[in-house]
């Protein structure tokens, strides 16, 4: 079956993942052959990149053949997809280069190193926010637990996709990832064998402190718990979009959600404030203190 | 950082541990940490292996203040789960018992 997906202009306001998850939806299991026409997008933010970026892979897993239609790109919104990679992974030979833009990136296999660097040099190395390298290094630990758990957790055939922006006028530095895997609430539902458990009870025990889905017998659940932590005293948001669920987590609140959009993979949205003084490296580890 | 390269370092060391034998992690040069490697480095060891002993036997040297803040965290969150799962065990072995002799 051919259809045409028609894109449009994306912010990363709430009904804009509905936007996005709709054109999920629109593709189903039987699509062979999908175009996508940008007549009526003048804007693409990183969670549109991100997702469209993965839906691409996502209709190629499942052997369909994708077509960008380049001449319905706007000049604006064709230059942001050259800066930041995704015109050159999917249909160019033009390489992207350094602006504002933090590269749109395709991990289909769990790749440390890469991510590390993706993270310290190209999300936060970039001068954007002045930040001394242990507290880059604490932040890149936090986000990087989220791409180990949609490797580890989400099960996804076709990896993980990431896009980000430094947004200088309103001092913001964003990241998105997105997998296509089996979402958060499914997960937890197996795990306790409550097939009927509320998505948003679902969410709200994923993010407690101490509890994971991860079998055989190891610890989990600490990862999740230091990112939230740190997302509020920066003043950041964290939001996460699993199946029909919802996750908002920023200094004054911490919601759990039912949604009326269903995307069966799960998409982190982070957003980090540049200034300076809102990025405070607090140590509660007492050195002399035993460990054990 | 990963799951897998916690377990290497899980499978050098406990044998040791069990063995009575001291251990010291060296972390030299390692400046980015990640919960899963310190739940299946460390935080397994607390299966079955008692702090005191840990304390007694295992070492970390080079280990930055970001670093020993993760590791304290997955240390006091694995020491909760696994007195829940040998109190879990404990429990469903005498039910087994119980269940058994009657």
């Amino acid at each position: 079956m051919s259809i045409t997906l028609n894109i449009p202009t994306v912010n990363d306001e709430l009904e804009d993942f509905n936007t996005l998850f709709q054109l999920w939806q629109q593709v189903g299991e039987s699509c062979s052959n999908v175009t996508f026409d940008f007549s009526k997008c003048v804007f693409l933010k990183p969670n549109a990149v991100a997702f469209l970026g993965g839906l691409i892979r996502f209709i190629q897993s499942r052997e369909g053949k994708t077509t960008i239609n380049k001449d319905t790109l706007n000049k604006k919104v064709k230059m942001n997809l050259q800066q930041n990679g995704f015109m050159y992974t999917f249909c160019e030979d033009k390489e992207p280069w350094q602006g504002n833009s933090v590269p749109y990136r395709e991990d289909a296999k769990q790749d440390k190193d890469g991510l590390v660097y993706y993270l310290a040099e190209q999300w936060l190395g970039r001068g954007w926010v002045h930040m001394d390298q242990n507290l880059r290094n604490v932040i890149v630990g936090r986000v990087w637990e989220i791409y180990a758990n949609a490797f580890e957790h989400g099960r996804t055939d076709i990896g993980v996709f990431s896009c980000g922006q430094h947004y200088p006028k309103l001092n913001q530095l964003k990241l998105t990832v997105v997998d296509f895997g089996v979402g958060i609430p499914s997960n937890v539902r197996q795990f306790q064998n409550k097939p009927t458990l509320p998505v948003d009870k679902a969410l709200e025990w994923a993010f407690q402190a101490g509890t994971s889905t991860r079998q055989g017998g190891v610890a989990g659940g600490v990862g999740l718990d230091y990112l939230k932590k740190f997302v509020k005293i920066n003043r950041g948001k964290l939001e996460f979009f699993s199946q029909d669920g919802y996750v908002a987590i920023d200094e004054n609140q911490e919601i759990y959600q039912n949604r009326q959009t269903f995307f069966q993979g799960t998409l982190v949205n982070i957003t980090l404030q540049c200034e300076e003084a809102l990025y405070i490296l607090a140590s509660d580890a007492d050195d002399e203190e035993p460990l054990f | 950082m990963t799951p897998d390269e916690g377990q290497k370092v899980y499978n050098l060391t406990y044998p040791e541990l069990l063995a009575n034998r001291p251990v010291e992690l060296d972390f030299a040069g390692v400046e980015i940490f990640a919960s899963p490697f310190f739940n299946f480095a460390i935080g397994q060891l607390l299966r079955d292996i008692p702090p005191d002993t840990l304390n007694r036997l295992l070492k970390f040297s080079n280990l930055n203040s970001v670093g020993r803040q993760v590791l304290k965290r997955v240390i006091e969150n694995s020491k909760q789960y696994y007195s829940n799962e040998n109190t879990r065990k404990a429990v469903d072995e005498v039910v087994s018992e119980q269940a058994n002799s009657l």
